[in-house]
C-alpha cells in the first residue's frame, strides 16, 4: 500500500513535469524536433554542399609558374589542357628546387597559385612543386599539376619500356589481383556498417544524452528554486527521494525520446539518403539490441541523476547552466578517446572506467561482438556508477538550503 | 479552552554559524488565528518552514497533538509560501490538482472544495486559465485555494498580503476571517502590525530569532504598558539585542583572498590598508 502510494506520487510529479515540458514549444523544438531532423538534413545538405564546392573548384582556372630552361614540349601541352594558365620563367636555381627562394610572397598574395620547377638531369628529370597548403586555390593547382605530371611520367615510362623491347603492363604489374576485390571480404555489408557506425553512434548517443538532459534538469531543480515553486513542493507530504525519482523519470523520459528520435533520424538518413556503399543499416542480433538498450539505460540513469544533483546544488538557473555546460566535457573527452581505442585484444579494465565503459560496450555491441567478461564488467561498473550518482543526487535533494536560507 | 494542535518545543535552528531561531517554544491551538509578527530577517519564515516540516530543527522539536513529528504529518498542513510557488505553464486548477494529488486527495473532492472557496475569492472563472498572466493578487488567491483543497487542520500563510493591492489584500484577510469563524486554525506571518491586529486573535512577536511576546493584542498592550501595538512592538524589540552569529569559523587563506578580491571597494572608503 505504502509502495503503491509512493509510486503514485512519483508518477504524479513526473506527469506534471512532462505536461509543463510539452507546453513549451521552444523546448520541444530544441529537444525533440531538432534531433529528429538533424541527421536527415545533414545527409541532404552536406553532399549538396560538397558537390557545389567541388563544382566551384573545377570551374577555377589556376595560375602555375613553370620555371625551367628545358621544359618538355609534350608536358606543356598536357598542362595547357587542364585549366591551368602557365607562365614560363627561366630557372635560376641549380640545386634544392624545393626551397622557395623568394617565391613565398607571390604564393602568399595569391598572384600565382603554384610554381613548378623542372630541370633535366641525365636521363631523369628533377622537379619540385611549390604551393601554399592553406590556400584552396593553391591546393587545387598542385593537384592538377601533379595529376598531369604523373600521367606524363607514366607515358614516358611506357615509352622507355617499349623502346627497350619490354611489355609495359607485365613489367610494371607482375602481381595481379584476380576477381573483384570487394568479394574477398567475408564481413557482410551490415557488419561493415556496424563497424563504421560504432565509431560515431556511441559518441552521438553519449553527447546527446548528456546535452539533452541539461535543460530539463536545470528547469526542474534550479529553475524551481529560482521561481519559488520548490518551497511549496517541499511542504507536501512526499519524500525528497520521491521528488528526485519523479523528476528523474521526467528528465529520463524527455532525454530517452530525444535520443530515440535522433537514432530514428540517423537510421532513416543512412537507409534512404546515404549515397555511400559502406554506410548502410547495420545488422544486429536481438541480443545486441537488448544489451544496447541496457547500456543506454544505465548510462542515462547515471547521467540524469548526476545532472539533477549538480543543478540542484546551484542557486539559480544561470549558475546551474555555468556548471552543467562545461560538465559536457566530462562526456566529450572520454567519448572522443574511446573512438581511437582498438577493440581487438582490449584489456577488460577499460570496461570499468566511467563513461568509457558504456561507450566501449556500445562499440562492441554495434559490431555484434560478445565478450562475456567485458559484458559483466561494464554492467556491474555501470550499475555501481548509476547507484552512486543516484545516491549523490538524493543527498543534494535532502539539503535544507535548496529552499533558501535565513528569512 | 480549545485543544492544542501543534507544539514547538525549545526549537533552535542554525544555518552554518548563523543562528536563525533560538530556543523558541510556543503552541498553536485549534480555531486560533495566530499572527507571527517581526521585521524582515526576524526569523518568521524560518519558523513557518519549521512548522511546515520543510526544515528540521537543529535542536528541540515541532510536534502535533497526537505526538507525531510535523515532517511526518504534512498532510495535515496547508502552506502558502511568500513566493506562492505556482507553475506558470499550468492552469490554476492544474496547480491545485497537482498538490491535491500529492496530498492523496481525489480530484473530485479537491474540485468541490476548490469551487467552494473560489466562489468566495471570486476566482471561479479563472480556474481554467494559465497562471502565467495572473496578477500578484490572483496568484495569492490561487495559492490559498491550493493550500485549502485538502482540508488541512492548520493553514500556514507567509506574508499573504505582501505586494497585493488594497482590494486583493482585503479579500485574503476576509477569507482568513471566515476560516477563523468556522473553526479553522491559521498561522499568519506578517511584518505589518495593523494587519496582525485586524486579522489575528493572538500575536507572537519574533525578533532576532527569539519569541519576545505571545498573547492577544490586549494582553501585549497590558504587558508593555503602552497605548498601541506599534509602541508595544518597539518596546519589545529594542532591548536585549542578541547577536545571531555563533562561533564563526575563520576564513581559510584562499577563501579570505577570494572574499577580498570579490568585494567591491566602497567609494571614499579607507584604502590605506
Amino acid at each position: 500500500m505504502k509502495v503503491s502510494s509512493s509510486f503514485r506520487r512519483i508518477t504524479t510529479i513526473s506527469k506534471k513535469e512532462l505536461v509543463e515540458f510539452a507546453r513549451d514549444w521552444r523546448t520541444i523544438f530544441a529537444l525533440l524536433i531538432i534531433p529528429l531532423l538533424m541527421f536527415p538534413l545533414l545527409f541532404i545538405i552536406f553532399p549538396l554542399l560538397l558537390a557545389s564546392e567541388a563544382a566551384e573548384l573545377d570551374a577555377i582556372k589556376v595560375r602555375v609558374v613553370v620555371q625551367s630552361n628545358d621544359f618538355p614540349v609534350g608536358l606543356a601541352e598536357e598542362l595547357n589542357g587542364s585549366s591551368i594558365d602557365i607562365i614560363y620563367e627561366p630557372l635560376t636555381l641549380e640545386n634544392n628546387l624545393s626551397f622557395p627562394s623568394g617565391e613565398e610572397e607571390r604564393l602568399r598574395n595569391a598572384s600565382i597559385d603554384a610554381v613548378l620547377r623542372m630541370k633535366e638531369n641525365g636521363s631523369v628529370w628533377d622537379y619540385a612543386l611549390l604551393y601554399m597548403s592553406t590556400s584552396e586555390r593553391s591546393q587545387e593547382a598542385r593537384t592538377r599539376t601533379l595529376t598531369v605530371l604523373f600521367e606524363w611520367e607514366e607515358n614516358e615510362t611506357e615509352r622507355r619500356l617499349v623502346d627497350a623491347g619490354l611489355e609495359p603492363d607485365e613489367t610494371l604489374h607482375p602481381l595481379n589481383w584476380d576477381g573483384p576485390i570487394s568479394n574477398s571480404d567475408v564481413a557482410t555489408s551490415g557488419e561493415q556498417a556496424g563497424m563504421v557506425l560504432s565509431l560515431f553512434i556511441p559518441l552521438v548517443l553519449s553527447v546527446w544524452t548528456f546535452s539533452s538532459a541539461i535543460q530539463p534538469s536545470i528547469d526542474m531543480t534550479a529553475g524551481e528554486r529560482e521561481r519559488g515553486t520548490l518551497e511549496a513542493l517541499l511542504g507536501l507530504p512526499c519524500s525528497r527521494n520521491e521528488l528526485l525519482f519523479g523528476k528523474w523519470l521526467a528528465v529520463a523520459t524527455i532525454t530517452g525520446i530525444g535520443v530515440l528520435l535522433q537514432l530514428i533520424g540517423l537510421l532513416f538518413a543512412i537507409g534512404y539518403l546515404a549515397t555511400s556503399d559502406f554506410l548502410t543499416i547495420p545488422t544486429l542480433s536481438m541480443v545486441s539490441i537488448v544489451f544496447i538498450g541496457i547500456a543506454v539505460l544505465l548510462f542515462a540513469i547515471m547521467v540524469v541523476a548526476f545532472e539533477l544533483a549538480l543543478a540542484m546544488r546551484a542557486h539559480s538557473v544561470k549558475e546551474a547552466g555555468s556548471i552543467l555546460g562545461p560538465a559536457l566535457l566530462l562526456i566529450l573527452f572520454p567519448a572522443l578517446f574511446t573512438q581511437v581505442i582498438n577493440l581487438d585484444g582490449i584489456e577488460t579494465f577499460w570496461f570499468s572506467i566511467p563513461v568509457v565503459n558504456v561507450l566501449l560496450a556500445l562499440r562492441e555491441l554495434l559490431m555484434d561482438r560478445f565478450v562475456i567478461e567485458h559484458i559483466i564488467t561494464w554492467i556491474l561498473s555501470s550499475g555501481i556508477y548509476a547507484i552512486a550518482a543516484a545516491l549523490y543526487a538524493a543527498r543534494q535533494f535532502k539539503r535544507e538550503d535548496i529552499v533558501t536560507s535565513l528569512s | 479552552m480549545s485543544a492544542e494542535l501543534l507544539r514547538v518545543e525549545h526549537v533552535t535552528k542554525s544555518f552554518g554559524h548563523i543562528e536563525a531561531l533560538n530556543d523558541v517554544s510556543l503552541s498553536i491551538n485549534e480555531g486560533e488565528i495566530v499572527g507571527l509578527v517581526g521585521s524582515n530577517g526576524a526569523g518568521k519564515t524560518t519558523l513557518l518552514r519549521l512548522l511546515a516540516g520543510v526544515y528540521k530543527p537543529s535542536s528541540g522539536a515541532v510536534v502535533l497533538s497526537d505526538g507525531s513529528k510535523v515532517e511526518d504529518a504534512r498532510h495535515r498542513l496547508g502552506v502558502v509560501p511568500e513566493s506562492t510557488g505556482l507553475y506558470s505553464r499550468l492552469t490554476a486548477w492544474e496547480n491545485i490538482r497537482y498538490h491535491s494529488r500529492l496530498y492523496g486527495i481525489s480530484d473530485k473532492e479537491a474540485w468541490a472544495r476548490t469551487l467552494f472557496f473560489a466562489r468566495r475569492l471570486d476566482m471561479e472563472e479563472s480556474l481554467s486559465r494559465h497562471t502565467k498572466g495572473f496578477s500578484r493578487g490572483m496568484r495569492q488567491k490561487t495559492a490559498l485555494l491550493r493550500a485549502l483543497a485538502h482540508a488541512p487542520d492548520i493553514l500556514l500563510l507567509d506574508e499573504p498580503t505582501a505586494g497585493l493591492d488594497v482590494t486583493s489584500a482585503r479579500t485574503v484577510r476576509s477569507l482568513v476571517h471566515q476560516l477563523g469563524d468556522t473553526g479553522g486554525t491559521v498561522v499568519y506571518s506578517t511584518h505589518q502590525l495593523a494587519e496582525a491586529e485586524a486579522v489575528c486573535s493572538r500575536i507572537i512577536i519574533i525578533h532576532n530569532g527569539e519569541v519576545r511576546a505571545d498573547g492577544t493584542p490586549a494582553s501585549l498592550l497590558e504587558q508593555t504598558s503602552t497605548a498601541n501595538l506599534e509602541e508595544a512592538y518597539v518596546s519589545l524589540t529594542t532591548d536585549k539585542a542578541r547577536t545571531r552569529t555563533t562561533s564563526e569559523k575563520p576564513l581559510s587563506k584562499i577563501a579570505g583572498w577570494w572574499q577580498k578580491l570579490s568585494t567591491p571597494k566602497t567609494p571614499g572608503g579607507d584604502e590605506s590598508e
